[in-house]
């Protein structure tokens, strides 16, 4: 049987090295969880087709290769015949990119710091310059138990609405972007966020915050940073360099 | 690789059956991950397992040893009075044995019980309401979860029953003042439960910081997912296990001498 690489068009496999780059750097970074949580992204030109990772790799071991496709309605697609996928994983994957033809690649992460962040009442605070990019920019959905309900998935898209980063109460965070390396660059900027708060909390020391009107407008200046995407892709492209020189299994 | 083990220790796969050999393997890998994660106490506390087919005899860590340091033949056997088995140059550590033949005893399947002095874990055992259902992982033990409260260093055998009281039918168990408690079917599971015990508490922890104000699912959903938890399918743990394993394979395969 050909190789995946070979079974699939350039567009898809660049696609899934950028994947397999993300579940790496995310093992790197210590934000995954064994073989629990799920990032992915949409096949290019097959919009009702995503590929996500499959049940029982740790990130550290995935690859190209290994992703498993599926479309939107929970078939499989060209798998193995032992593949499978995560039930809760497919619930909100294909909620989020169903309703958000502008979405192509979604993350979520079970960190400390951002499930101690989703049990607090005030959420996200504007603290820290990074936190400003989600200021007022940052969505919320409450926690209704393990997410294989698949009804979840309408509930889930309405909480996101037109927004990249959604903090799922009692659970963690998810972050949409328009391309792996835009939802990658959202999920750190929110961890980070959220650790920051942490930190910033211990001890319980006033805090301080900057004027609505300078969070507003540090917001809109994240905002129209992000419009082309350049930095996010320039900073993922760095990252891919230095996944390269550590380790470049991913890309097989 | 150089193994990273310095500790020479005679094989005793020749001696012992194929399934004690493979729960020595899973429970020699469960020191190694538990040491990785940061969750070892120096050559403190103790993970067990039961010797399959002989279910009055034990499997643990050989007193001295660093978690990093243990192997699949060092493990002790010991039987219920805390007797080595098989000889070893190594001592078992008495207060260790109190705790985990206690529950081993009043539990058939607790094939597997865990043991860690964490400080997140130790710090939640501190706190008056101790696990709060404020994440996804800490609804796994919504009710389903024992206090035992502190009575000094556990050498006293009178404990045993206090201990098994107030693990009552539960899988976890928060050692007030002291630390956690897993129990499993396998070494997979407790691994797994204590693995969901303690990111629950680092969790909390974190939340907690600054006295923020928390928000808690309703009764109904903290319900609705313990129950989700709660399943007999052990597919999802065994397939982690594996992948524990491998990535320790890895790392450092000594463990499996």
């Amino acid at each position: 049987m050909a190789s995946v690489r070979d079974r699939v068009s350039e567009a898809e496999w660049q696609t899934r090295v950028d994947l397999a780059a993300a579940y790496r750097l995310i093992a790197r970074n210590g934000w995954d969880d064994g073989i629990f949580t799920h990032n992915s992204a949409r096949v290019p030109g097959a919009p009702d087709q995503f590929l996500i990772n499959p049940y029982g790799l740790l990130f550290e071991e995935i690859t190209a290769s290994s992703l498993v496709k599926v479309n939107l309605d929970g078939t499989l697609i060209d798998a193995d015949e032992d593949a499978d996928i995560i039930d809760a994983g497919f619930t909100i994957h294909s909620g989020v990119l169903a309703a958000r033809p502008d979405v192509n690649s979604v993350m979520h992460t079970h960190t400390t710091a951002g499930m101690a962040v989703s049990a607090q009442k005030d959420g996200l605070l504007p603290l820290t310059q990074k936190s400003m990019r989600f200021y007022n920019r940052v969505a919320y959905h409450d926690y209704e138990g393990i997410a294989t309900d698949l009804d979840e998935r309408e509930r889930l898209a309405h909480d996101l609405g037109d927004k990249s980063g959604i903090i799922l109460r009692n659970h963690g965070l998810l972050s949409a972007g328009r391309s792996i390396a835009e939802a990658y660059g959202i999920l750190r900027t929110l961890e980070h966020s959220c650790a920051a708060q942490i930190a910033a909390q211990a001890g319980g020391g006033e805090l301080t915050m900057p004027s609505p009107e300078v969070c507003e407008h540090t917001a809109r200046q994240y905002d129209d940073a992000g419009t082309n995407q350049k930095s996010s892709v320039a900073t993922f492209a760095a990252y891919k360099r230095s996944l390269d020189r550590v380790d470049p299994s991913y890309a097989e | 690789m150089t193994s990273l083990s310095a500790i020479e220790v005679d094989s005793v796969r020749g001696l012992v059956s194929e399934e004690e050999w493979k729960v020595r393997v899973d429970l020699a890998a469960c020191y190694r991950l538990v040491a990785l994660n940061g969750w070892d106490d120096v050559i403190y506390t103790h993970h067990s397992a039961r010797v399959p087919g002989d279910e009055n005899h034990f499997l643990i860590n050989p007193f001295g040893l660093k978690f990093n340091e243990i192997t699949a033949s060092s493990l002790l056997k010991l039987d219920i009075d805390g007797n080595k088995v098989i000889e070893s140059p190594y001592e078992r550590f008495l207060q260790g044995f109190v705790i985990h033949s206690a529950v081993h005893m009043a539990h058939p399947d607790a094939h597997c019980v865990m043991h860690t002095h964490t400080p997140a874990g130790t710090a939640i055992a501190a706190q008056k309401n101790g696990l709060l259902p404020i994440s996804q992982k800490a609804l796994r033990f919504y009710n389903r979860i024992g206090y035992h409260d502190y009575e000094g260093l556990a050498d006293d055998l009178g404990e045993r029953d206090r201990i098994v009281a107030a693990l009552g039918s539960h899988s976890a168990l928060i050692l007030r003042t002291h630390g956690l408690l897993t129990t499993g079917k396998s070494v997979a599971s407790a691994f797994e439960t204590m693995g969901f015990l303690q990111d629950a508490c680092e969790t909390q922890l974190l939340a907690q910081s600054g006295g923020a104000e928390l928000i808690t699912p309703s009764e109904e959903i903290c319900e609705h997912t313990a129950a989700q938890y709660c399943s007999d399918d052990l597919t999802s743990v065994e397939m982690e296990w594996e992948a524990h394993l491998r990535m320790l394979d890895r790392i450092d395969p000594g463990y499996r001498d």
